[in-house]
């Protein structure tokens, strides 16, 4: 992929571009034309994951929910997935920490919760990022309490450099923002390798998204970062209302990247549920298991009938 | 009149009449100026000291359609049109890439506003009752506050097109925008074939002046919207524009003239080329306004009691 920087604002140019995302300076020729390639797609029929197709994996259904995988063809121009990190956690590591993470929840979940999550439907798969770094010079206008007289609110305005490095920007169909958000902290980004070891029976999350949809997610990821670092460093006070600005955007490098995960995705009772366990440190593990409403109301129950006891023996006690 | 089909191997063409110069297509050459429909275009040599555009917009929207969508365009005038115009002829239509810059800055500016901050006061207020009696009441009363702010603010703009045509003004041009600039393709002459290209014959530095007009409108917008506070007054900006760039594009436009009644009025018709958006001042017939407003002055009094009439009937 032939690649340049923008010469006006510095920001990455990438193969095809007419013009440069960020301030629209028109790209040189020389920053090649790209061919129409058609590109092959496992789907999952259940969240809709887009997974690398590797015929070998496609039997064993998505590694997110468990549900069965179509082939799909498309000639949009995908992102690709430019960075894999590699696991550093392997199977056995990612059993233990699943079975310390089921003992440590084990109390008010059901009974019969271990039976079905079974620890070898365990898998090993690779879910999809964008990471960015850009430089901005931001302009921003709110009110705030301080200098405040009759109202409540008084007018401030700002002029900010700001750095932003490694925000990321989830571009999982399969994982929830949420979790996407929790995971992230345990990757090191600097851990890129050429060709990673591959582990038994693991799937790739693909970018799903086409060029343009990327960097508008990009960038308004960007905005809301920029929006509570500037309420937090730079509107004065504690309060504030109507805060408007507007970065001038430079150097904006994007990375695409794979980040590794050993994923349980089980079924109880119809519903799905999932554990997830990053794949370059096994005490970063998140996860939601089935709550049994029976022995919380057992728990209820028990802990209502010992405080009548005790009022009863405390009664007793006082009046004899 | 009959269009006259003629060879030309020179490539351009110069209309006398409106000064509109123009790339014509090897198989695809016409001795009439598209934009006016002036016949005195004088063949020239192609001249190299003309900027090369290095976007192209191509056209989406093919011959027939475009009459299909005229047609229904010219029978869909509304009530004011003339009556006439409903039977408006087509002619001369032709598909022309337009010329026009495609422009972008930063855009900077040194503001200062009174932003008005709310607050609310209790207030107790007294009235004199039907007995002669003093009642105290108690009402919430919002007042603003007026609060100066000065500030900076600086933004990359972009996506300004500016007509770089003689034949098609820069309101011209505006008038059928937008266009999705996603639909940019990268200048190629054979994109060319079969259409008119026109060269841009406006000079730059009087396209960067109606850019930067644009640009300064849109930023007094967007400053606008960047006040904070409850409301504003008094904005004042000084806007400046650095890091310049222009780059010439061509806008699919297809122009005609319906020409319609016995005087043979003619209205220049505009079709965005990419999007298929028809601009065209019709003219309004004023006899029909006249019609109209006499016919609500007459018709609505007498609906009116018509309708009391009716209700009286019914009630009594």
């Amino acid at each position: 992929m032939t690649t340049a920087d923008c010469t006006r604002c510095g920001t990455l140019i990438e193969a095809g571009d007419l013009r440069c995302a960020i301030c629209g300076e028109p790209t040189s020729l020389t920053v090649g034309e790209v061919e129409v390639e058609e590109t092959t797609l496992l789907r999952c029929t259940g969240c809709s994951a887009a997974l690398s197709n590797d015929p070998d994996q496609a039997g064993g259904g998505c590694g997110f929910c468990g549900e069965p995988l179509e082939l799909e063809r498309s000639t949009d121009p995908l992102e690709v997935v430019e960075e894999t990190l590699p696991f550093t956690v392997d199977a056995a590591t990612a059993k233990r920490a699943l079975q310390a993470w089921l003992s440590d929840q084990s109390f008010f979940q059901p009974s019969d919760l271990k039976a079905m999550a079974r620890l070898d439907s365990l898998r090993p798969l690779w879910w999809v990022a964008w990471c960015f770094d850009a430089d901005a010079l931001m302009s921003w206008a709110a009110d705030s309490e301080v200098g405040s007289n009759q109202s409540a609110w008084a007018p401030h305005s700002g002029q900010v450099e700001m750095r932003f490095e490694n925000v990321l920007v989830s571009a999982s169909r399969g994982l929830s923002d949420a979790e996407a958000t929790e995971l992230a902290v345990s990757y090191d980004l600097n851990s890129v390798v050429e060709s990673p070891e591959v582990p038994d029976g693991a799937l790739r999350e693909e970018f799903d998204v086409q060029r343009s949809a990327a960097r508008a997610r990009v960038q308004s990821s960007l905005r809301r970062v920029g929006a509570t670092r500037l309420d937090l460093e730079e509107v004065p006070g504690s309060n504030c209302r109507n805060l408007h600005f507007e970065p001038l955007l430079r150097s904006l490098e994007t990375r695409r990247i794979a980040f590794p995960a050993w994923v349980l995705a089980y079924r109880y009772r119809k519903v799905l549920y999932r554990v997830v366990i990053s794949g370059q440190d096994a005490k970063c593990v998140r996860g939601k298991a089935p709550f049994s409403y029976a022995k919380l109301l057992l728990v209820i129950g028990l802990a209502v009938g010992g405080l009548m006891l005790f009022g009863l023996v405390f009664a007793a006690l006082y009046f004899v | 009149m009959a269009t006259q089909e003629i060879e030309v191997q020179g490539h351009e063409i110069r209309c006398d009449e409106c000064g509109a110069i123009l790339v014509v297509g090897e198989h695809l050459l016409t001795a009439r100026c598209p934009y006016c429909a002036s016949t005195s275009v004088v063949e020239r040599e192609s001249t190299t000291d003309r900027p090369r555009p290095t976007f192209i917009v191509p056209f989406t929207w093919s011959a027939d359609r475009v009459h299909e969508r005229l047609k229904r365009w010219i029978g869909n005038r509304g009530m004011f049109a003339p009556a006439a115009f409903k039977e408006a002829a087509l002619e001369g239509l032709r598909g022309v890439y337009v010329p026009a810059w495609l422009y972008g800055a930063v855009g900077a500016a040194d503001y200062s506003a009174s932003i008005g901050e709310n607050y609310t006061r209790v207030e107790t207020y007294t009235t004199t009752d039907s007995k002669g009696n003093t009642v105290m009441h108690t009402r919430v009363v919002t007042y603003t506050e007026w609060r100066s702010l000065n500030g900076r603010y600086e933004g990359w703009m972009m996506d300004f097109l500016v007509s770089a045509s003689e034949g098609l003004k820069n309101e011209e041009l505006q008038s059928v925008e937008p266009f999705d600039l996603r639909g940019l393709r990268r200048y190629d002459p054979r994109l060319l074939a079969g259409w008119i290209a026109e060269e841009s014959s406006v000079d730059r530095g009087t396209c960067m002046g109606d850019a930067r007009g644009e640009a300064r409108d849109r930023l007094g917008g967007k400053l606008a919207a960047f006040m904070p506070g409850d409301s504003h007054r008094n904005l004042r900006y000084t806007a400046e524009f650095s890091e310049e760039t222009a780059a010439l594009v061509l806008l699919p436009v297809w122009i005609g003239t319906a020409r319609y009644g016995s005087k043979e009025k003619q209205v220049r018709v505009l079709l965005n080329g990419q999007t298929g958006e028809v601009v065209g001042r019709v003219p309004k017939s004023w006899w029909r306004i006249l019609l109209f407003v006499l016919g609500l002055l007459v018709g609505v009094p007498l609906l009116f009691m018509g309708v009391v009439g009716v209700l009286g009937v019914v009630f009594s």
